[in-house]
């Protein structure tokens, strides 16, 4: 139920939001000497200033300049850097701009965007959203403004597919937990605001809503101070072998890696678990995972396997539909169709990730497949894991989707992702205490402050609009008169 | 202003007669049927906004009657009764005539969620309302009955699109054309009434039902979707049957707050206001309606009834065992009856005395009319532009309970809205829209429009996102000025007021802001405040205005130079120093959804074929909503950003296109002319 998270967050009304100066990485990860982070608002003087150490005047614009990087409260060195100003309206989102060009391991990346979404009015950027300004700011030239859509929406499903990773553990679990009761608590202050001079709401509820507030409030804190973060998080791109049983995944899973990784046996069933590998592709981090295949199966342990599989397929970056080919008919087109078909039943139905159709054991026949597209298929690979034929081409077709993926800042790269948690959690705090200063003189500034923190909150969890809190409050509450 | 309106009420209701007979022509600009809240507001407007207006109703003296309960405003509401005064709308000033006891609800809570309220004397709303309409200069009110609303055959190149050219009245053939007609038949659309096991045609009891032929050409030629919802009223109770010494008395406000911003007080003297009691249900309230709960179509059905206005069958059945309130309210200066809030009822008259008689206070009660339900068909808001034009029928404008809604305030608003944009097409001016960044109204007319109801739909202030921005208090200058400069709804008269009170409180606000003092100098000067030592920076007068305890009084008497001449403003001037800084920072989210409103999106779009990268998902939401601006879009379930992008592409593109090559603008006023005319361009007449 959290599918398409990432996609509402950005739609009305979550974007009632204070900050307005936005910061993101701006260049791929993976193998890279150096990495580019982007601010665009307001507040992107005052960003420059306090972590380049420039107290006085800003650098010339659009000059590189070589600087310490601090953090802007303890002052601790981050980096040696270069940083560009570029002031309104010349920058690439007409907004004032700044660049910072770091190095590229992750930990300094992390650094610098902790560092820049602790500092008041930033918040990390939605999907798309630079280029969005540059559109609205009349930058973009007619033939950039044609890729915008598609720009957006590979950005919004990467950080979906983010999302979906980070939210089926524990992390997703205490999310959406806090996220349930802010629900409940901003239900019950509206509940009071009003219906209480009509109707017996009990006094009690607001108490109960204070104690809660309070409750949340210090559980998101220690949560912000907690340095162990939780799990750990895979990285890499995510590269999902799938399909059904006795298929050929876990021999293409040795293939690749030259080892045999996992268990091959012509009996259907044999791999129950996630196997996963960790790979180096042409340069680039890549976590590849065999998994079950896909039948129903009486047994538990398989039918736990299966379950596992889907979920993984869900989350993957990449998708490799492993199919037999002798389950293939002769006819090309019929062959297409019970292709078309084979998909669907695998691959979920929000995917919009084009899988890969690797055929196991090709007969040249079918060649057709590999040199253009039919009626919708994805790209199509014919292998036979016995002559290794066909793999060569299979690699570098891999290899370029890896490498197409990387370029994507948000794929693969969960610092991200907890960069942007731990900005929308600490705003989700600061909204939590205005609700305690306005409490005893303005309930409706109380209110807006829990209005607030779960439209932070909800940048995590999704959206929660007016609709489903009025629901919470008819469900709670006895309300007529 | 309220004086004049005494004197002369009587002489209007003669020569509402004489006009009812011989209409003094055949065509009109605007013509609104019904005389409710949503009819009476819209032909007001219409007449105000300059085009020549008929309003057709069952009977001249049930115009403006309060079918339901005595009382106007309440939280949410009560900011709608404020905005509708604010575009010059009678409901304000009614308010102000006929009110008997008057209270601020939520005075504890903050000023943004404040609710203006007044019970009311039934018959004095009427007579004001009444009086109103029949002196509005170019309204004529016709006595009658609509058989047929009179469309076009659909125009060959847009298929099912229509355009209203009149109606005909019900004796007769009689035909009256028009270029808008605004429907605002309330429940009587294939209305029934409920009575325990009885069913009868109708849409409030006494009155006629309305024509079957009205609900033919809406559904049968205009194809348009209905559904049905029910609602139900109370009994009313003799009020010299109830043994007030088993009730609670409630006081009024000992200061009555007048609805309108033009009123300085209400008509009903502070010590003449009248009382309301509290009661609650009973256990053998509950043995009751579990007793004839067999007696009780009405309860029976599943058509939905509003979750926030239950009856008291609902309320005992979904949660018992509990003791439910009921308030005693008073319905006139000179009534003998009571009305119950909270009693509404479906079953059999008999079973309703019994009920009545379990409720303390009420032992001996008599019911002067049962309570009865009713059911009526609505008509699906989404089929309705944001000027509240049915989409596919130019000219035809629906306000009130016909949209879904239920309340006075939520009729007269959209009926005031409707008149409008009726006028407004009549007159060949393009439609206009309010924005729900800026009004209550906007918000009421943008639920409804884009998401549609599924019950009768009641205002929240919680449905209101910006609600520290709109606020009850400056309702006025959110709309007053507005209104006269844009709308042309509004009077220069009242006009004049906005701009001199917006005027005041700037200068009020300037004057704060250049008060500065250091803490320890505000504490000489404010000996009973204390005032944070933390704070070495000097702080204006502003800032101290935002202490919980530091009224604008208290600065004014500190500094009577500067200060006193504003103290007419020290309330308002207390709520602008405590919301400015929340409402700066709502303001940027504010600009970009109005920039994102202004952007339309042509109706007449096949968003099927249209050559833009859209999944067949979005496509199909698109179609069935059809969005009027982009911003609306946004506010859809199921549309992504990357669809919003597209979109805003392909409006950019056909705007381009539009306006041509040009880019060079001599001046702002045209540039904003130019926007107008595109904007209107899109939006198929």
């Amino acid at each position: 139920f959290i599918i398409f998270v990432m996609i509402s967050v950005t739609v009305f009304p979550t974007n009632l939001l204070f900050c307005n100066t936005i910061f993101a990485l701006s260049s791929g990860h993976g193998r890279c000497g150096v990495a580019v982070v982007r601010v665009s608002g307001p507040a992107s003087a005052t960003a420059l200033r306090s972590m380049a150490g420039l107290t006085r005047s800003l650098p010339p614009p659009r000059t590189a300049l070589l600087r310490s990087i601090t953090e802007p409260q303890s002052k601790e060195v981050l980096d040696r850097g270069l940083v560009l100003w570029f002031p309104a309206p010349h920058s690439f989102t007409g907004e004032d701009s700044v660049e910072f060009h770091i190095h590229g391991g992750p930990a300094v990346i992390t650094a610098v965007l902790q560092a820049l979404g602790s500092m008041p009015g930033m918040r990390p950027a939605e999907a798309g959203e630079f280029t969005r300004r540059a559109f609205q700011a009349e930058k973009l030239g007619l033939t950039e403004v044609e890729g915008l859509g598609d720009l957006i929406h590979a950005e919004t499903e990467a950080q979906r597919r983010q999302a979906l990773r980070q939210m089926s553990g524990d992390l997703g679990r205490l999310y959406q937990d806090w996220s349930h009761k802010l629900k409940r608590c901003l239900a019950h202050v509206e509940a009071f605001i009003d219906f209480s001079e009509d109707e017996l709401i009990e006094d009690g509820v607001l108490t109960q809503v204070d104690k809660s507030v309070c409750d949340l409030q210090a559980d998101i804190e220690r949560h912000l101070k907690d340095e162990r973060r939780g799990e750990r998080l895979r990285s890499g791109v995510q590269v999902v072998i799938a399909g059904a049983t006795n298929a050929g995944k876990s021999s293409l899973l040795n293939t690749i890696c030259q080892r045999p990784a996992a268990i091959v046996s012509p009996i259907a069933g044999t791999t129950r678990d996630v196997v996963e590998t960790a790979l180096d592709i042409g340069g680039f981090p890549v976590l590849l995972t065999d998994t079950a295949g896909l039948r129903d199966s009486p047994d538990l342990v398989e039918r736990e396997g299966v379950r596992r599989a889907r979920e993984r397929v869900e989350q993957a970056d990449l998708t490799l539909v492993v199919v037999d080919c002798a389950h293939l008919p002769s006819d090309a087109q019929e062959a297409a169709a019970f292709l078309l078909a084979h998909l669907k039943s695998i691959l979920p139905e929000t995917g919009m990730i084009p899988p890969y159709l690797s055929l196991s054991d090709s007969q040249l026949s079918l060649k057709a497949f590999q040199t253009q597209r039919v009626c919708g298929l994805p790209p199509v690979c014919l292998i036979s894991c016995h002559t290794n034929e066909g793999l060569q081409d299979f690699v570098t077709v891999l290899h370029n989707s890896v490498k197409t993926l990387c370029g994507d800042p948000l794929s693969g790269a969960p610092t991200l992702t907890q960069a942007r948690h731990r900005a929308h959690l600490q705003q989700c705090v600061t909204a939590l205490a205005q609700y305690q200063q306005y409490r005893d003189t303005d309930l409706a500034l109380a209110a807006e402050g829990v209005r607030l923190a779960l439209t932070s909150l909800g940048r995590i969890t999704g959206r929660v609009g007016p609709e489903e809190i009025l629901d919470i409050i008819f469900k709670d509450f006895c309300i007529g008169k | 202003m309220l004086t004049k309106k005494l004197s002369t009420l009587h002489s209007f209701l003669l020569l509402a007669s004489r006009r009812a007979g011989h209409l003094a022509r055949q065509q009109y600009d605007v013509i609104v049927v019904g005389g409710g809240h949503a009819g009476a507001e819209a032909a007001a407007a219409a007449a105000r906004m300059g085009a020549e207006t008929l309003l057709v109703t069952q009977k001249i003296h049930t115009i403006g009657v309060l079918s339901c309960n005595p009382s106007l405003g309440g939280i949410g509401k009560g900011h709608l009764v404020k905005e509708i005064d604010a575009l010059d709308g009678l409901c304000g000033r009614a308010g102000d005539w006929a009110g008997i006891y008057f209270s601020i609800l939520n005075r504890k809570k903050g000023p943004a969620v404040w609710g203006p309220r007044a019970q009311l004397d039934r018959q004095r709303y009427r007579e004001f309302i009444q009086a109103e309409l029949l002196g509005t200069p170019r309204l004529t009110v016709l006595e009658g009955s609509v058989e047929e609303l009179q469309v076009t055959e659909p125009n060959p190149e847009e298929p099912g699109h229509h355009r209203v050219t009149g109606i005909r009245l019900a004796n007769g053939s009689h035909q009256i054309s028009a270029r808008s007609v605004v429907l605002t038949t309330g429940t009587f659309l294939s209305g029934s009434l409920f009575m325990g096991q009885t069913t009868s045609p109708g849409g409030r009891i006494g009155d006629a039902p309305s024509s079957a032929g009205l609900s033919y050409t809406l559904q049968e030629r205009l194809g348009l979707r209905v559904g049905r919802l029910r609602t139900g009223t109370p009994p009313r109770i003799v009020k010299d049957s109830v043994d007030f010494s088993l009730v609670e008395p409630h006081l009024p406000d000992k200061h009555p707050t007048p609805f309108s911003f033009l009123n300085t007080h209400v008509r009903c003297k502070p010590e003449e206001q009248l009382l309301c009691y509290l009661t609650c249900t009973t256990p053998g309230v509950e043995r009751v309606v579990r007793e004839s709960l067999h007696l009780n179509c009405h309860i029976q059905q599943d058509t939905k009834g509003p979750r926030y206005c239950p009856s008291i069958e609902s309320r005992v059945l979904r949660f018992p065992g509990r003791a439910h309130q009921v308030w005693l309210e008073p319905e006139g200066v000179n009534s003998d009856l009571l009305y119950p809030q909270g009693l509404s009822m479906t079953m059999p008259p008999d079973m309703q005395l019994l009920l009545i008689r379990e409720i303390p206070g009420m032992q001996r009660a008599e019911i002067h009319t049962p309570g009865y339900g009713v059911q009526y068909d609505f008509v699906c808001p989404t089929q309705l532009s944001p000027a509240l034009q049915v989409k596919s029928t130019q000219g035809l404008f629906l306000a009130g309970q016909i949209n879904g809604t239920t309340g006075y305030e939520e009729a007269a608003a959209q009926g005031l809205w409707a008149g409008v944009n009726a006028a407004r097409w009549a007159l060949s001016m393009p439609p206009l829209a309010l924005s729900r960044t800026e009004s209550y109204i906007g918000v009421l007319i943008d639920d409804l429009i884009s998401r549609g109801v599924t019950e009768p739909y009641r205002m929240f202030t919680s449905r209101a996102e910006f609600r520290a921005s709109l606020r009850p208090d400056n309702a006025d200058l959110r709309l007053t000025l507005k209104g006269f400069e844009e709308v042309g709804c509004v009077s220069s008269l009242r006009y004049q007021e906005a701009v001199r009170v917006r005027d005041s409180l700037q200068e009020a606000l300037a004057a704060l802001q250049t008060l500065t003092l250091s803490a320890p100098n505000w504490t000489k000067k404010l000996p009973n405040i204390r005032i944070s030592e933390v704070k070495t920076t000097s702080l204006t007068g502003v800032d101290l205005l935002q202490y919980r305890d530091v009224s604008f009084e208290m600065l004014a008497s500190a500094f009577p130079e500067c200060l006193s001449r504003f103290t007419e403003f020290s309330q308002r001037l207390k709520i602008e120093a405590v919301y400015r800084f929340h409402c700066e920072l709502q303001k940027k989210e504010i600009e970009r959804i109005q920039k994102e409103e202004n952007m339309a999106l042509p109706q007449d779009i096949d968003y099927f074929s249209l050559p833009v990268s859209l999944s067949q998902e979005v496509r199909e939401i698109l179609d069935r909503f059809r969005p009027s601006t982009l911003g609306a879009a946004t506010r859809l379930q199921g549309i992504t950003p990357a669809a919003i992008v597209n979109l805003l592409q392909y409006v950019y593109h056909t705007g381009q296109k539009e306006r041509g090559p040009r880019r060079n603008k001599p001046d702002h006023k045209e540039d904003r002319e130019e926007e107008l005319c595109a904007r209107n361009a899109s939006i198929p007449q």
